[in-house]
């Protein structure tokens, strides 16, 4: 049904139907016209051959053997082909059939018109009326003929059109699917350069030029042009790091040697570990807008293996534990099922997810605030989810703190570079993994779910 | 130790060297990597410091080249690069750690130790002991001066990690790597936590304090 549907909608498809459409059309009109010229044609061939027996019969001076002749003919004419009728002014009337309508000049009478006393006539004729002798004579003749020709090019018409539909119907199928199987190429493409797959490209035949293969040569190109900006940025950014943290290094070591190598007094080492605390800062930030940009580079991708996220997550929970009950925070691990909790993906980057969630908790919330982590297997793939009762997000602002640099109101005194949860989208859509917040009531629920593993 | 370095910045060179010297390594100093892939080939050094990014040759082909000719003097990367990329990049080319920069001294110095030190793979033993303490590695039960200490798994890892490299310093990332398989700096001084934790029951109900702090550095464990 599905695939029905798409084919419907399915642009070459729908061209052959109007194409089709179209040519039925045509040929309907162009046969009826063609009918209509021939008929018209015949008809006055038909009052030519009446006007010249018109003729005959007014060159009998008699009326005596006008009347015979009359009667002779009457008697010897098939009313199917001819009907003669004659209403003398006196005498009784002469006709092969019981009665035709009264007619005046020319006309054309149906079958049903006439009065035929049960004897086969044609379905239609083409009769003159006027006086001969001292009488009135009608003289019908037959018009089977083009009936019949219409018959025969109706069957023409029917019989020409059904393996042109056929035919059209074939060809417009092949093509379609041949155009779907060529956009499909170009989707999937589309996809994977929006997923941060920049080396994908359409498969280009060089022998096809159809408008399909010139919009996958666009696409190409502009996939291609996009790598290239995207790989120079790279290299911007990666000559930035080394142009700025060259410098930055010089300052610490500066700031090492000042506190080697000089007498300092209480409140210069204070300062010097203010200064020392500031640029670390700065390192971190830096690296952590440097990692941003690698993971969203996508690079990493190839290297994502199956990983346990139970191991992850037991290991990351021991490591921060102790932090949490020195801060008055209580931290739980919930693991929901047995085994291992296999996704494909980079041990470290997950781990990092785990960790900076929690240190989020840790965080914004009052001291005795409890964070949990839960680990599951649901019908979509491995959930993990990462909860606090604190205050919370509001629902407003939950968009907002996924982008990089972004702080809170409230959170700005609080220590932290506003990329950590940056950082967890980046990652979570590295792994194409789906990120949720919502309330916890109170609280916030930081919801990912991984996607099932094909077991390879 | 006889150690090479190859920086292309003066002061960090110089300060790496200074640092490096003072505690008693012979050191050599080469600012391009073209210079520095010459002296690799032909000093014998125990140790080389290469920054990723040279003017001439690019630290890590250096280090390929290097592997190429069978040279596996243990390589130390210094980098701007932080990334999990860069980092991958620089172990498959042949590094056999990475330090990214800024670093402090302390670190970089433990790291070279560590690096100096890693082909004396020694008999796996069974105990091992430091002064009136021993770790039993196969029972895994931990006892001080005859009385019996209870560990959790990661804090006998921590005390195992430390008695392993004992009188060699082990800063707060090469712990967090070896015990909890951390790679990434997590903002948080959570290791002096667990530290002080460990202290807790190995130390403190005792005379003598066996882990040591080494400011500026992280912690040891005293031969």
């Amino acid at each position: 049904m599905q695939r029905v549907l798409r084919s419907i909608r399915s642009t070459p498809l729908r061209l052959t139907a109007i194409l089709v459409t179209i040519f039925i059309l045509s040929s309907v009109v162009s046969f009826a016209t063609a009918y209509f010229v021939i008929r018209a044609t015949f008809d006055s061939t038909l009052e030519d051959e009446i006007n010249q027996r018109v003729a005959t019969y007014q060159a009998i001076d008699d009326q005596n053997d006008l009347i015979e002749r009359l009667k002779d003919d009457a008697e010897t004419s098939k009313p199917e082909l001819l009907i003669l009728q004659y209403l003398p002014d006196q005498g009784s009337p002469i006709s092969n059939v019981r009665h035709f309508p009264p007619i005046s000049g020319r006309a054309i009478i149906a079958e049903r018109a006439i009065d035929h006393r049960g004897r086969e006539i044609a379905e239609s004729y083409l009769a003159r009326s006027m006086r001969v002798g001292r009488g009135q004579l009608i003289v019908a003749q037959t018009r089977n003929q083009v009936f019949e020709m219409g018959e025969i090019m109706v069957s023409v018409v029917l019989i020409g059109l059904i393996p042109t539909l056929l035919f059209a119907a074939v060809s417009g199928a092949i093509v379609a699917r041949n155009a779907r199987r060529k956009i499909g190429k170009i989707q999937t493409t589309l996809a994977e350069l929006t997923s941060g797959a920049m080396e994908a490209r359409v498969p280009i035949n060089a022998s096809e030029t159809d408008d399909l293969s010139d919009i996958s040569k666009s696409v190409n190109a502009m996939a291609s042009s996009q790598e290239a900006l995207i790989a120079s940025m790279r290299q911007v950014s990666a000559d930035i790091a080394h142009d700025l943290k060259t410098p930055i290094q010089r300052v610490a070591v500066i700031i090492e040697q000042i506190a080697d190598k000089t007498k300092l007094s209480d409140g210069q080492e204070d300062l010097l570990d203010r200064a020392r605390a500031e640029t670390d800062g700065i390192v971190k930030t830096f690296q952590a807008l440097l990692q941003l940009a690698q993971i969203e580079g996508g690079a990493v991708r190839d290297r994502l293996v199956s990983t346990d996220l139970r191991a992850v997550a037991i290991d990351v929970f021991e490591f921060l534990e102790a932090e949490a009950e020195e801060q008055g925070h209580g931290l739980h691990l919930q693991i929901e099922g047995e085994g291992q909790f296999i996704v494909r993906g980079d041990r470290h980057l997950l781990s990092q997810v785990v960790a900076n969630l929690i240190q989020n908790g840790l965080r914004h919330t009052a001291v005795g605030s409890q964070i949990k982590v839960v680990l599951k297997k649901t019908d979509k793939g491995i959930g993990l989810t990462v909860s606090d009762n604190g205050a919370g997000i509001p629902e407003a602002e939950r968009e907002h703190v996924l982008r990089r640099l972004y702080r809170m109101e409230k959170s700005r005194t609080t220590d932290g570079n506003g990329l950590g949860l940056s950082l967890v989208a980046a990652i979570c859509a590295l792994h194409g993994a789906e990120l949720a917040l919502s309330d916890n009531a109170p609280g916030l629920v930081v919801s990912i779910t991984f996607p099932k593993t094909d077991p390879r | 130790m006889k150690l090479l370095v190859i920086e292309d910045d003066k002061t960090t060179g110089g300060y790496i060297c200074d640092g490096l010297r003072e505690e008693g390594h012979s050191v050599d100093l080469f600012t391009s990597g073209s210079e520095g892939l010459i002296q690799a080939s032909i000093g014998q050094y125990d140790v080389m410091i290469v920054d990723r990014m040279l003017p001439g040759i690019d630290g890590i082909s250096l280090v390929k080249t290097l592997r190429g000719t069978k040279n596996n003097t243990p390589v130390l990367f210094l980098t701007s690069l932080g990334g999990v990329d860069d980092r991958i990049e620089g172990l498959n080319a042949g590094g056999d750690d990475y330090l990214v920069k800024p670093f402090a001294f302390g670190e970089l110095s433990a790291r070279i130790a560590a690096l100096g030190r890693r082909p004396q793979i020694q008999d796996e033993p069974v105990v091992l002991k430091v002064a009136d303490l021993e770790m039993n590695l196969l029972s895994r039960k931990v006892k001080r001066a005859g009385q019996a200490i209870d560990l959790l798994p990661r804090e006998f890892a921590l005390l195992e990690h430390l008695l392993r490299r004992k009188g060699r310093v082990q800063t707060r990332t090469m712990l967090m790597e070896a015990v909890w398989d951390i790679h990434y700096d997590p903002m948080t001084n959570v290791v002096d936590t667990h530290i002080s934790r460990l202290r807790g029951k190995v130390d403190k109900p005792f005379e003598r304090e066996l882990i040591e702090t080494v400011r500026g550095s992280g912690y040891r464990i005293d031969a």
